[in-house]
């Protein structure tokens, strides 16, 4: 027997993916009704795990809490790609697919991501395929991509059930990446008509603080002079921190935003315990940490015009996202070829939109692409964010990941060997996990000690 | 030696005489408004006056203040009577000084009128000759607390120490051998009578000057550090402190942007602010210029600025004497029947003469001859007769009782009199509220 052209086995996963194209809809669709916050993505990593065991995978359950791992290797050694998809859901209770319980809700599309993993593990996994290939194909399933709720999520850090914030952080920390060479996935987002990918661009890094206001309760009636309002000492805050924002440049893409997670229990008295969480977003960590630094200064101020104290802790967020020029390649001509000429844009390298993602801080450890595809409609993490079309979301993005991961590993995985030699790493795993531990600061501000 | 009775028949007479001449000079005031430590020409006319009336005058005292002394040659209680010279800055008043936008919209003149009032009377002969003691006229600059960036320069200068007139005169001796003071300021209260009793607020002022960075708005913002935010998040965060006042402790806080920027197109880097820290009692001021100030230098850290906090003596709560009060009621019955003389409640303004207040037996009644809100565009005094006639009947019967049969009345008031502050520990109180500090983020 001949063995088969690259072409050959991509118009072979190709085939497949279309002909069981409404399971891996399905499958996004039942991860869509069963929305989970990150870290609790119990349901979601159950089903999964059940659809790959129907694959005939062995599986390694429960990484960082629920992530998944499988793997597909080729017949003889070389590098590995890993396929990622998101296992998380945000929280948006007004949202349509919200749990009306924990009003957890798919408002980011990751449900679309477990269709394209499916549809990718089900392409690649056949022997005619895999047989072809050099080296391995990893399937990873990643918790917690969103970075919300941060309180509980420091209680399972308390709990040493994770030590970083977010999936692919732990993921890291734990060595899922070590065997991992590089790695892509495809985000869902907002459109319709041409093209129906892009990719290419960066996104920006962040840094999350919990900042603890304490004042002095009493009764908001009967004594409020006896009283430190802490609440009011976040709200001068958060009015300092807008007037910070004239001084940000447009060219490092700042982002600041904050919630009041904890603002008072009772009326009637004066707010002694408040907590303010905060996000600063930017495109470069030197951006970050200069608006950072801004933004816990005006922290400072809230408790200094109140005369109580700030506890601010600081978080470590996630880096920037470089996208590897090489895979981005890969992608692009496979789009083309399987979906036409216009069917993907490339973005600018220094293109953000503001958002953030852990891919980003993959990308400093090893080459990743971040594509995304463009089938939604409203706004992101809104309400009204609906993936409109599931063959664009999942299926088309499916073909293209299985034949970009053809087009590494076939061939003898001269390709993918090219990719890994045209990356350098801006870490190592090790310095990495070294330097994100060092980002956890916390500060105790005290008014009546100055 | 002749009654009370009839003393006080011989003082309205001669007051009576000279009423029309008197309010001419009041109006005349009323018409060239000048603000505090630039009462040129008023003081010029009460001088004129002064000296055309006999009384030895002593001038340019704390700039422009001066006194008439009328010296009845025996020795007895000292007592003294207050007239304001100044106005305030109100450019929209109806009376207002088309250049330098002074208007009385305090009534001041009218207390220039009740003063001459009173000398008219007390001067002549059949009056005074029945009388002990000497009555010092102190006409006084500035009690108006304003302009405070003006009266730094002159503190700087050394022409004063203190902002307020009457505080001044204390500093350069003039109350040291004074027993007793009154003044009346008009009012808008019930028309047609006299207030007393009562008391009002003190406080301390702050000139407060924040120091950023310019840089271009449009160009190059994040170069700048903005003193204009700064500021506003100071002002901010005062107001958030206001949940903390006490009622009972009348707090006012009352801040004005006095510069604000250079031009829209640059950063401000240089802002300045003036306020009040009010209060009815002098702890209840001293806790909140400590939250003022917190709430200042947090509007500083946020943006990074600097801040320049300069604290100064500002006036003491007015507490009035009750026998001399009573005194004054009696007289003032006699001129508005009782019904019309009428007690008040807590002021929550300041005036310099609660710093008098605190050395020596003072009373402040009001004469409610005004219409208007105070300080506002519309304050005008409406009933002349009232404001400077009567309002000088009530002062000069007052001290006819307490410098008439051998000044017992006086000698009394004085010495029951038991004073919160000697003048030297006035002295040093007042010196102790300033500071000049900068504050660095």
């Amino acid at each position: 027997m001949s063995v088969p052209t690259v072409n050959e086995l991509k118009s072979h996963a190709i085939s497949i993916i279309n002909s069981d194209k409404e399971t891996f809809i399905d499958a996004a669709k039942t991860v869509y009704e069963i929305p989970e916050t990150g870290f609790n993505e119990i349901k979601t990593s159950k089903f999964i795990d059940g659809q790959l065991r129907g694959l005939e995978f062995s599986v390694q359950t429960g990484i960082a809490k629920t992530g998944l791992k499988a793997t597909i290797t080729g017949k003889d050694s070389g590098p590995t790609v890993a396929v990622i998809a998101e296992l998380d859901a945000l929280n948006v209770p007004m949202h349509l697919g919200a749990d009306t319980e924990t009003g957890a809700a798919h408002a980011c599309g990751h449900h679309a991501q477990i269709g394209i993993l499916l549809g990718v593990a089900a392409a690649l996994r056949g022997a005619f395929i895999k047989n072809s290939l050099s080296g391995k194909v990893v399937l990873i399933a990643t918790p917690a991509e969103e970075f919300i709720e941060i309180q509980e999520r420091l209680n399972l850090r308390k709990n040493s059930e994770i030590e970083f914030l977010s999936g692919k952080q732990e993921m890291i920390r734990l060595g899922t990446f070590d065997d991992v060479d590089m790695a892509m996935m495809v985000h869902t987002a907002v459109g319709s008509g041409t093209p129906m990918l892009n990719i290419g661009g960066t996104s920006n890094a962040h840094v999350s603080h919990q900042v603890r206001y304490i004042g002095k309760s009493s009764h908001a009636g009967g004594a409020p002079d006896q009283g430190i309002n802490a609440l009011q000492a976040a709200i001068f805050a958060n009015s300092a921190i807008n007037t910070q924002r004239e001084t940000f440049r447009e060219m490092d893409v700042a982002r600041v935003h904050g919630i009041i997670s904890r603002g008072g229990v009772a009326v009637n008295a004066v707010p002694d315990d408040i907590l303010y969480e905060g996000r600063v977003r930017a495109k470069s960590l030197n951006a970050l940490d200069h608006v950072s630094k801004k933004v816990i200064r005006c922290y400072k101020a809230g408790a200094l015009s109140v005369g109580g104290s700030a506890e601010i802790l600081e978080i470590a967020g996630y880096h920037p996202l470089r996208q590897d020029r090489n895979i981005q390649e890969i992608f692009v001509s496979n789009a083309r070829s399987i979906l036409g000429k216009e069917s993907i844009k490339v973005l600018p390298k220094t293109y953000s939109q503001g958002g953030s993602t852990d891919m980003g801080d993959l990308s400093c450890i090893m080459p990743v692409i971040h594509p995304y595809t463009i089938s939604a409609s409203g706004v992101g993490h809104g309400a009204d964010y609906i993936i409109e079309d599931y063959d664009r979301a999942v299926i088309a993005p499916a073909k293209v990941v299985a034949a970009t991961v053809i087009d590494l590993l076939g061939n003898g995985a001269s390709a993918a060997k090219k990719v890994i030699d045209g990356y350098s790493a801006t870490y190592s795993r090790d310095n990495y996990v070294a330097l994100q531990r060092a980002k956890f600061r916390i500060e105790t501000y005290n008014s009546t000690f100055r | 030696m002749a009654t009370q009775v009839t003393l006080k028949n011989n003082f309205i007479t001669a007051t009576n005489s000279r009423a029309g001449e008197i309010e001419r000079i009041t109006r005349d005031i009323l018409t060239h408004p000048e603000s505090g430590y630039k009462e040129v020409r008023t003081s010029q006319i009460v001088d004129e006056w002064f000296r055309a009336n006999g009384l030895a005058v002593k001038n340019g005292i704390a700039k422009t203040g001066l006194v008439g002394v009328l010296d009845t040659g025996v020795p007895g209680p000292h007592v003294a009577v207050i007239g304001e010279l100044d106005s305030l800055v109100v450019p929209d008043h109806k009376h207002a000084d088309a250049k330098t936008g002074a208007a009385h919209a305090c009534g001041h003149h009218a207390q220039i009128g009740a003063m001459l009032t009173v000398a008219n009377g007390l001067i002549k002969d059949d009056v005074k000759h029945a009388l002990v003691g000497k009555i010092s006229f102190m006409a006084v600059p500035a009690e108006e607390y304003i302009e405070l960036e003006f009266r730094e320069l002159l503190r700087e200068s050394g022409e004063i120490e203190f902002f307020g007139g009457k505080q001044e005169f204390i500093r350069l001796g003039l109350f040291d051998d004074v027993d007793i003071a009154m003044l009346t300021h008009t009012g808008t209260d019930s028309f047609g009578t006299f207030g007393i009793h009562g008391s009002s607020n003190g406080m301390i002022g702050k000139t407060i000057q924040y120091i950023g960075k310019a840089s271009h708005a449009g160009g190059s913002p994040h170069l700048g550090v903005n003193a204009l935010n700064s500021a506003l998040l100071g002002l901010s965060g005062i107001h958030a402190q206001r949940d903390t006042f006490r009622d009972s402790d009348t707090v006012r806080v009352h801040p004005i942007i006095t510069k604000g920027g250079a031009s829209v197109n640059s950063v401000p880097s240089d802002v300045h602010l003036e306020t009040y820290a009010r209060a009815s009692n002098i702890p209840a001021i001293l806790s909140t210029a400590e939250k003022i100030d917190r709430a200042l230098r947090a509007g500083a850290l946020a943006t990074g600025a600097q801040v320049r906090i300069i604290t100064n003596p500002g006036y003491l709560p007015t507490k009035y004497d009750r026998s001399l009060t009573e005194i004054y009621r009696h007289n003032a019955a006699s001129l508005v029947g009782d019904d019309n003389v009428i007690p008040r409640n807590h002021g929550t303004g300041c005036s310099d003469i609660g710093d008098v207040s605190h050395i020596i037996p003072t009373i402040q009644p009001t004469v409610n001859a005004a219409t208007g809100e105070g300080h506002g565009v519309d304050y005008v005094v409406t009933n002349y007769e009232l404001a400077v006639l009567k309002s000088g009947k009530a002062m000069g019967m007052t001290i006819i009782d307490l410098l008439a049969d051998h000044g017992r009345l006086g000698t009394r008031v004085a010495t029951s009199f038991n004073a919160p502050m000697t003048i030297n520990s006035y002295l040093a109180r007042m010196r102790a509220f300033r500071s000049d500090i900068t504050y660095e983020t």
